[in-house]
């Protein structure tokens, strides 16, 4: 499969820009950035023939260093003995997801990119939630029109890695049935029920989402109290068994 | 045997200046032309009158005299009658070269894509201003791809605090430089701006010099000859 590249990063445009001009040259570049920031993706968008491989395998890379004038190197920071190498008039696209030896990496290398992170893309991150959204609701078999989709929390934190498990994570919690609701909750206490105190211990499981959701719907405590059909001084003891107060 | 003499003088390595006793250029040869360039007519005027010797003749003197990449470690100067004097510059020797050149492992490059390339490289990293005044027409020649962009980076990279930032490249009409007894054009790429870091100089240098690039490092610019080679 064709590796497909979509960014709207001036940063990455240049990076691509410098890429396409040096792609016939034998030269030896890095992309340096934190995981799941789709370094080696673009690697792969802009050599869709080179050989790939990873520093996780050190005699990988030595024989297809042996073997190949244009090559891959993902997870370059895996690679012990990085000093030894020899990149002379070979085309090598190293990624890694940090620099580790300045002084090794500056020695072997003529062009030196930096992938910024996920949460300096805004629209790389709408772009890219767009997808995940596509990939999930395929996955998850859920009617994209259930689910409204514009207040996803997403957590970038490890860029790609956590925005997709935010996706996933969000459309699960909003597309549950009471039957499965039950059958999660069900594998919880299966796990975790234990002691003399069971009941009360677990209570909360019921009855805290059911007061901020109330609260949250209702607004008053006077109104949800209403809803609920018991009695305020009743809801108000709740809010500070809970610390809802 | 009348032996015309003008045409040695014209084609010597080292710069021949005739000056009238104004100052005035009566006569210069190709190599002081390219001398004028980077030095004022006045200076080198000054220069003859203060080292001309006592009465009629020649005086040589050893010193060193520096103009842009120009180095000179003597000069001649003479006078035969009160209306004409001349000056003669000694070119100081070119450091040799203490690799040999490895051509196997150069390879014909055209230096407006590394250049190009190592622009766009710079721009992920800084916002400043940058114009590139660039000889489409220069012919490409041999060098070590890496080693020759990794100059490059280091020497942009001097450049990163700097505000307008001007570089140009072109060909030395008339320079040359033998490289493995070959004669090969020049070409220098100057990068100006207002500043810039002096930390990499070293690296600078010896990366310059395993290329076999002559360069000049200033507070506010570096200058880089490349040998075109073939």
């Amino acid at each position: 499969m064709m590796e497909t590249f979509s960014t709207t990063s001036d940063k990455i445009h240049h990076i691509i820009k410098s890429f396409n001009l040096t792609k016939t040259l034998f030269v030896s570049s890095v992309i340096i950035g934190e995981a799941h920031t789709g370094k080696k993706s673009l690697a792969r968008y802009l050599f869709p023939h080179a050989k790939l491989v990873s520093g996780e395998d050190q005699d990988e890379v030595m024989s297809a260093l042996a073997n190949h004038d244009e090559l891959i190197i993902a997870d370059f920071e895996k690679l012990s003995n990085q000093s030894l190498l020899d990149f002379s008039n070979k085309r090598i696209i190293a990624t890694a997801n940090y620099m580790g030896n300045q002084t090794v990496i500056d020695d072997l290398f003529a062009f030196i990119y930096t992938m910024p992170p996920l949460a300096e893309r805004p629209k790389d991150i709408e772009h890219i939630k767009g997808l995940f959204l596509k990939e999930a609701f395929s996955t998850l078999m859920i009617e994209p029109s259930s689910v409204q989709t514009d207040a996803i929390p997403l957590n970038l934190t490890s860029n790609t890695k956590s925005l997709k498990k935010s996706i996933y994570t969000y459309l699960l919690q909003h597309s549950m049935d009471k039957k499965e609701i039950k059958s999660v909750l069900y594998h919880y206490l299966l796990k975790h029920l234990d002691g003399n105190d069971g009941y009360r211990e677990h209570l909360s499981l019921y009855e805290v989402p059911l007061i901020k959701a109330g609260l949250k719907k209702f607004g008053s405590q006077l109104q949800l109290s209403q809803v609920l059909g018991i009695n305020r001084n009743t809801l108000r003891k709740k809010l500070h068994e809970h610390h809802l107060d | 045997m009348d032996i015309n003499f003008q045409p040695f003088v014209e084609w010597d390595n080292s710069p021949f200046i005739l000056f009238s006793h104004q100052g005035k250029i009566l006569y210069l040869n190709n190599a002081a032309e390219i001398l004028f360039g980077y030095v004022s007519k006045k200076e080198l005027y000054d220069i003859a009158l203060s080292y001309a010797p006592q009465s009629f003749g020649y005086k040589t003197t050893s010193l060193t005299l520096n103009y842009d990449s120009f180095l000179f470690h003597a000069i001649t100067v003479g006078y035969e009658n009160e209306e004409e004097i001349t000056l003669r510059l000694y070119n100081a020797p070119r450091i040799k070269p203490t690799r040999k050149v490895e051509s196997e492992k150069l390879i014909l490059t055209d230096i407006n894509i590394l250049l190009e390339a190592n622009i766009a490289l710079f721009r992920t990293k800084n916002t400043n201003p940058l114009k590139l005044l660039t000889d489409q027409d220069l012919p490409a020649f041999k060098i070590d791809q890496n080693t020759f962009s990794k100059l490059l980076r280091k020497i942009f990279d001097t450049f990163k605090a700097s505000d307008s930032i001007d570089i140009s490249l072109k060909l030395l009409f008339g320079q040359h430089v033998m490289i493995d007894n070959k004669k090969e054009s020049i070409a220098q790429l100057a990068i100006h701006a207002n500043g810039r870091y002096a930390d990499a100089d070293e690296e600078i240098r010896a990366l310059a010099s395993a290329n076999h690039i002559k360069c000049l490092l200033k507070e506010h610019s570096i200058k880089l000859e490349i040998p075109l080679i073939q």
